[in-house]
């Protein structure tokens, strides 16, 4: 039984937008694969020349005008190359059928996991999907979530519990797998190709979609949204970098939409990944109130937004909870069964703040999951309580953290400086004391394991006060007037090694900057630990204010995310730093098609960073999960067991015997 | 007393402004601002800096503070509060969602703390000294200085979890577990079955304050002449108490009631976090930490005319229970 994945291309549309990267498609389409004696379920509205003669000008946008060229033009020109179109549950099912299966799920349940090998059962008994008539198709699950959402407009989302539930209302056509490949959709998409020369995606739709209010989804919902987000006048937060390295996206046809790019930039595909919203229902509220959010009928919008996924929001209560209702329309088209039924009729996410009341509510069964923090995978699940009802999992993620250093202060401008600073932290006692051993180190930017990492791994930097001290006596930071502290003259005056190291209040991370402060103690430098609100740190941080703080970074799944934070003079180089050479890597990188030519070029990129060390970058944070014994099909990707495709999709529970 | 009432009236409005010009001031000087508070530490969510600006105008962040306070002042003569940064919804509509379950629990607490305090209080003070007064004195003293926040856990873990399944069994957080459409019976009962532990946590340390402020105003008052006098005129114990005692143990507690009433909607940011209580100590810390301007102004403006109101309102109850005391 095909099972297609619902919680897939929202998730994706998660991906997209957390990403930042944004996908390319383009397709020749020709033949959508309905029966010539079938009626279409969604009547297009318009043909192709009718919509090029009737497609009103685009609105108060920083766009310059663009006419885009007859469809048979392209097709004529483009040399299209096909792309892949997946259906992300018959993937993953095509991806478990070649692994072993460690042991049964009757083991894993009475497994505590307190070891590698217990977790790697677990995983791999428990995260199977299931046989055909396993699920229970009406059950409810109770998904965690720590905040209420801001905002339901897909368009308007930035945080993380927004992005949870636009992952299963939202409409996409795009995806990531769980080694973060991109495709589109095959619940969404028909076809999906780019055109030789890089500057054209097509996609052509399937023709049953429809909105849960029953009008159809079709490609000028895409073209419409790209100029929603493009008009100025929309605050959009976060979904506007990706498509604003588009010249336009325009609907040829109700299923035939041509995204057309600037360049031809590997990160085309990302791009083109963005959320889409019902043009029947905002392209009149959009020009009376371009903010998305004040007028009466947006105000409503939010409360009942119209979905375009598998679920759509059933009820909603501030602060407390909000539940999603499976959308009999989304499987069902015009009396006709078209996609399969996600696994669950209602996913309740329940809004609990407090860490300690979400775990208390696992443990007595009213959550089925939740992200666990450090301390409460270590000392707070390993009893019977937790065990009763409930197991754990954990993976790495690609999140890492760092001390990052100024390099516009007097400290840290020398790069000798901050190597030996580097050199100076006991790396081995905070994985060891601090960590608790559950983190790997981290060498660089880029996951060791990561395509982009390149093949030569870094080697992460260890103590060594003797390595150290060298390097700051060679950088001129020796104690001249022998009281004990490291000094070094400075414009004419004497100034001692003696800086603040920024952190946020979790007692974690101030625990490792104190490590850090102790370690520097002992080669005469001193580090003044400094805890401060997030939001402050972050302001400090992008004004530069800081000399050195510690921090962390959730990796995209395209290195060139990373260029924001590396090169010269982008809002995130809090360091300041500046290389020529690896600017010139991020834009050429960007350009570079070939994935094993992209792969060299950010792969030197991160050996010069290892070498300049503008960051001691320290670990691979996990993710830490627990899970309700009932739950099954839970795969962890670099971006957690969720944010992928089918992500949470892939989550089921067993019938009951 | 209306030339009082004026002028108390007009010297609050001078109060009000003066509090709103320095809690937007400092709001809007402190690191940070909603865009960055959004924008966290996902690299993925980069912004240009031209799009930066373009939010920045958009949210009226561009302004200089002072612009932005005259302009929030302007739209609250023409009775709007704003819209909520982060929330996109109005602010009045997110205080009104917030009031109800604020009051729920605070007002619960408040009536359960005096309906408790006045007779323990008399009851600490007419047994003062004997063993059964120093006992509840020594539980008072333990109640006061136990946490919350370990109250709170260790009554979740006791009657949520270890209870399940039992007759005891309380909901471990939320406000109710039915729809909005279950029979109203139902829900009054479930929403007051979940207001059940937070409104013990709620009640128990201001209960312990509160008693124990009684007793120390009535064992000032017990000292004075005229208690003696009444005694050796031969009232009975109870009626020097309650009568010659108590009565003049009022105008403190009158005080203390006027403060308690902007506590009343305040909320407790530590009770609702533990509890998940959708109340108005969530969204006031939320909104300071998401910089949300529009929000902390409608909530300090609020927390700010019930002070004024409730400060007003104890100095008019003075009168009532002190005849030495007048307006004029």
């Amino acid at each position: 039984m095909p099972i297609f994945s619902r919680p897939t291309n929202r998730r994706d549309i998660v991906g997209r937008i957390c990403l930042t990267v944004w996908m390319a498609a383009a397709i020749a389409l020709p033949g959508c694969s309905r029966p010539a004696s079938e009626p279409p379920l969604v009547a297009e509205r318009e043909s192709p020349s009718d919509q090029a003669a009737t497609s009103p000008p685009p609105p108060v946008t920083e766009q310059p005008a663009f006419a885009p060229p007859p469809l048979a033009d392209l097709d004529r020109d483009a040399k299209w190359i096909d792309r892949p179109v997946k259906d992300a549950l018959a993937l993953l099912r095509e991806q478990q059928a070649k692994e072993t299966v460690a042991c049964s799920v009757a083991e894993a349940l009475a497994l505590t996991n307190d070891s590698a090998a217990a977790n790697a059962k677990i995983l791999s008994a428990l995260g199977r999907l299931p046989d055909d008539g396993q699920a229970d198709l009406e059950a409810r699950l109770d998904r965690h979530v720590a905040g209420d959402l801001g905002s339901t407009n897909p368009i308007l989302i930035s945080s993380a519990a927004e992005f949870d539930i636009l992952g299963l209302t939202g409409f996409g056509l795009f995806s990531y797998d769980r080694f973060l490949e991109p495709f589109a959709n095959a619940e969404t998409v028909v076809s999906w190709q780019t055109s030789a020369d890089g500057l054209y995606d097509k996609v052509v739709l399937r023709d049953d979609l429809v909105w849960n209010d029953g009008e159809p989804i079709t490609a000028h919902d895409i073209a419409f949204t790209y100029r929603v987000i493009m008009d100025p006048r929309v605050p959009v937060p976060a979904v506007r970098s990706g498509t604003d390295q588009m010249r336009s996206v325009h609907a040829y046809d109700g299923r035939t939409v041509v995204f057309f790019h600037k360049e031809p930039l590997a990160t085309n595909v990302w791009n083109v990944n963005f959320p889409v919203l019902p043009k029947h229902v905002y392209e009149k509220t959009w020009e009376e109130d371009p903010t998305l959010k004040d007028s009466a009928e947006h105000v409503k919008l939010e409360e009942k937004p119209v979905s375009g996924g598998p679920y759509e929001i059933l009820s909603r209560k501030r602060g407390q909870e909000i539940v999603l209702r499976r959308r009999a329309n989304w499987s069902t088209v015009k009396g006709r069964k078209v996609r399969e039924e996600p696994y669950f009729k209602d996913i309740r996410f329940r809004i609990i703040e407090d860490p300690n009341t979400a775990l208390l509510a696992l443990k007595s069964g009213e959550i089925d999951e939740m992200v666990l923090q450090p301390e409460q995978w270590t000392t707070q699940t390993v009893d019977d309580a937790f065990g009763r009802l409930n197991t754990k999992a954990t993976a790495p993620e690609w999140v890492s953290f760092h001390f990052a250093w100024n390099i516009g202060s007097p400290f840290f401008a020398d790069r000798r400086v901050r190597r030996a600073m580097s050199y100076a932290f006991d790396h081995d006692r905070m994985l060891e004391k601090i960590c608790l051993g559950m983190y790997e180190p981290c060498a660089g930017n880029y996951p060791p394991d990561s395509w982009m990492a390149g093949p030569k791994k870094l080697v992460p930097y260890k103590q060594d006060l003797d390595t150290a001290e060298a390097l700051l006596d060679e950088a001129g930071w020796t104690d001249h007037d022998n009281d004990g502290i490291r000094d070094k003259e400075i414009d004419g005056r004497l100034v001692p090694f003696e800086f603040t190291v920024l952190v946020n209040q979790q007692p974690f991370r101030i625990a490792i900057c104190t490590l850090l402060k102790e370690n520097l103690e002992q080669i005469g430098v001193i580090a003044n630990v400094r805890p401060v609100e997030v939001t402050t740190l972050q302001e400090m941080m992008q004004k530069k204010s800081f000399q050195a703080c510690f921090s962390g970074w959730g990796s995209g799944t395209d290195p060139d995310s990373s260029e924001n934070i590396w090169k010269t003079g982008e809002m995130r180089n809090y360091c300041g730093y500046s290389n020529p050479e690896v600017d010139r890597l991020f834009t050429e990188g960007r350009r570079e098609l070939d994935r094993g030519r992209r792969a060299e070029k950010y792969a030197r990129i991160q050996e010069m960073l290892y070498e300049d060390q503008p960051y001691t970058w320290l670990f691979w944070r996990n993710s830490f999960y627990g899970f309700s014994k009932q739950l099954r099909g839970y795969v962890f990707s670099p971006r957690g067991p969720y944010h992928y495709s089918p992500g949470a999709g892939s989550l089921w529970k067993p019938r009951a015997e | 007393m209306a030339t009082y009432l004026l002028r108390r009236l007009l010297l609050g409005c001078v109060t009000l402004v003066a509090i709103t010009v320095v809690v937007y001031g400092l709001a809007r000087n402190m690191p940070g601002n909603p865009l960055t508070a959004q924008l966290g530490e996902d690299p993925s969510r980069r912004i240009t800096a031209e799009d930066y600006a373009r939010m920045q105008r958009a949210y009226g962040l561009d302004q200089s503070w002072p612009e932005g306070y005259l302009q929030w002042a302007q739209n609250l003569l023409r009775g709007d509060l704003g819209r909520s940064i982060t929330r996109k919804q109005p602010v009045t509509t997110l205080i009104g969602e917030r009031l109800g379950p604020t009051l729920l629990i605070s007002g619960t607490a408040f009536l359960l703390i005096w309906l408790a305090a006045v007779p323990l209080g008399l009851y600490a003070s007419a047994r003062s000294g004997r063993p059964d007064e120093r006992i509840v004195s020594l539980m008072l003293y333990a109640l006061y200085s136990f946490p919350t926040f370990v109250a709170a856990l260790f009554l979740q873990v006791v009657f949520a979890v270890w209870s399940r399944g039992t007759a005891w069994e309380l909901p471990l957080f939320g406000m109710t577990d039915l729809p909005p459409d279950a029979p109203l019976g139902g829900r009054i009962l479930d929403v007051a079955r979940h207001m059940v532990l937070p409104v013990i946590c709620q009640t128990y340390v201001s209960l312990a304050y509160d008693i124990r402020f009684i007793r120390a105003n009535m064992e000032e008052a017990v000292r004075q002449d005229y208690i003696r006098t009444a005694r050796a005129k031969g009232a009975g114990p109870w009626r020097v108490l309650f009568h010659h005692a108590f009565r003049n143990t009022l105008i403190p507690l009158v005080t203390l009631l006027g403060l308690s009433l902007p506590s009343l909607i305040g909320g407790s940011i530590i009770i609702e976090q533990i509890f998940t209580w959708p109340g108005m100590g969530r969204l006031f810390f939320e909104s300071i930490r998401e910089r949300d301007y529009p929000t902390i102004m409608g909530l300090t403006l609020m927390f700010s005319v019930l002070t004024l109101l409730g400060q007003l309102l104890a100095d008019l109850l003075y009168c009532l229970v002190d005849p030495r005391v007048s307006v004029d």
